[in-house]
């Protein structure tokens, strides 16, 4: 059944980028997420950031999480520096409302900017 | 999310490679870093409009350490102590020309009048808590909450640093700020901890500068 608006989950797409020594796949990216986020607000705290992989493919990715818990979530992403023993760095491009925002205004804003970052 | 416009500077780095971590500094937003212990004088190419600044880390024994920051208090060279110890912190704070004391532990209310009085900057090392997990990572989140107390009650100059090792450690201005908040920074204070802050420090080591209001224009 349809949620009414005023009960649903209000949700932010964060776009972000991971620089890694080799490509890492989706599921351990996604365990080292939780583990983080656990790590640092528990399992209560990481129950109300709500984090979910959406998409990504390697290089780029977006993550949805609750709308006040952006800041929480960035520092839970901040603070993953290895991932199966490759050593990584996410940042995160931008923050938007909706899955087609986080796409058009950062990932391919970065790759239209930035073409020679196409190869790697 | 304004205040994202002013130039961000990371004063406490020791690459091995400092070409390719001004190149990842400026993309992740960076005007500049200050780097340990690497010999910048040989011709890399580092990116247009990107400053990149000597740091010297003092590591002595309590008893030399007022010598060696006497040494290098005139030279264009960023000072760095890693704050230890109390005898260290103490040696640190009572002698003027260091500009940072990074992470003391035992940080206390006679050492903050101190750095008060000789306008020292108080260093977080974030990198503890990207790189440490559990116990370890409590303990510093632990001793930055109390730096930042006596910070705040003195009135002191924050200063936020990543001492990044390789592009890896380096995190962008968006997630430094996040991650202080863990220990209760405000934006603001994060902000100006690596915008304000760090342009202080340049502006007193410039040749202009002679003395707290006296300067050459």
């Amino acid at each position: 059944m349809k949620t009414i608006p005023t009960l649903r989950e209000k949700k932010r797409y964060l776009a972000f980028e991971v620089m890694s020594e080799k490509i890492i796949n989706r599921q351990e990216l996604v365990r080292e997420i939780l583990n983080s986020m656990i790590s640092i607000y528990g399992d209560k705290g990481a129950s109300e950031i709500n984090p979910s992989l959406m998409s990504f493919d390697g290089k780029y990715g977006i993550l949805r999480c609750e709308r006040e818990k952006r800041v929480e979530t960035r520092a839970g992403m901040a603070c993953i520096n290895n991932i199966h023993g490759n050593r990584v760095s996410i940042l995160v491009l931008g923050i938007s409302g909706t899955i087609k925002g986080a796409t058009e205004k950062f990932i391919q804003q970065t790759l239209v900017n930035k073409p020679e970052l196409r190869k790697k | 999310m304004s205040q994202f416009g002013s130039k961000f500077y990371d004063f406490y780095t020791h690459p091995d490679n400092a070409s390719l971590m001004a190149e990842v500094g400026k993309r992740y937003g960076y005007s500049g870093i200050a780097v340990v212990g690497h010999d910048t004088n040989e011709k890399t190419n580092f990116p247009e409009d990107f400053s990149i600044y000597r740091g010297v880390k003092i590591q002595a024994k309590p008893s030399r350490i007022r010598e060696e920051i006497r040494k290098y208090k005139d030279s264009d060279h960023i000072l760095i102590v890693e704050g230890g110890e109390d005898e260290i912190n103490r040696a640190a704070v009572e002698t003027e020309g260091l500009d940072i004391l990074l992470h003391p532990l035992e940080f206390n209310n006679v050492l903050a009048k101190a750095a008060s009085d000789n306008s020292v900057s108080i260093g977080f090392n974030l990198g503890l808590l990207i790189w440490l997990q559990g116990v370890e990572r409590v303990r510093e989140l632990k001793t930055m909450r109390i730096n930042l107390k006596h910070a705040r009650k003195y009135k002191l100059q924050l200063i936020l640093t990543s001492a990044a090792n390789s592009i890896y450690d380096m995190r962008a201005p968006r997630e430094m700020v996040a991650i202080s908040s863990l220990f209760g920074m405000t934006e603001k204070e994060a902000v100006d901890a690596m915008s304000a802050a760090p342009l202080n420090i340049l502006r007193r080591k410039s040749l202009n500068f002679i003395q707290e209001g006296i300067e050459i224009i």
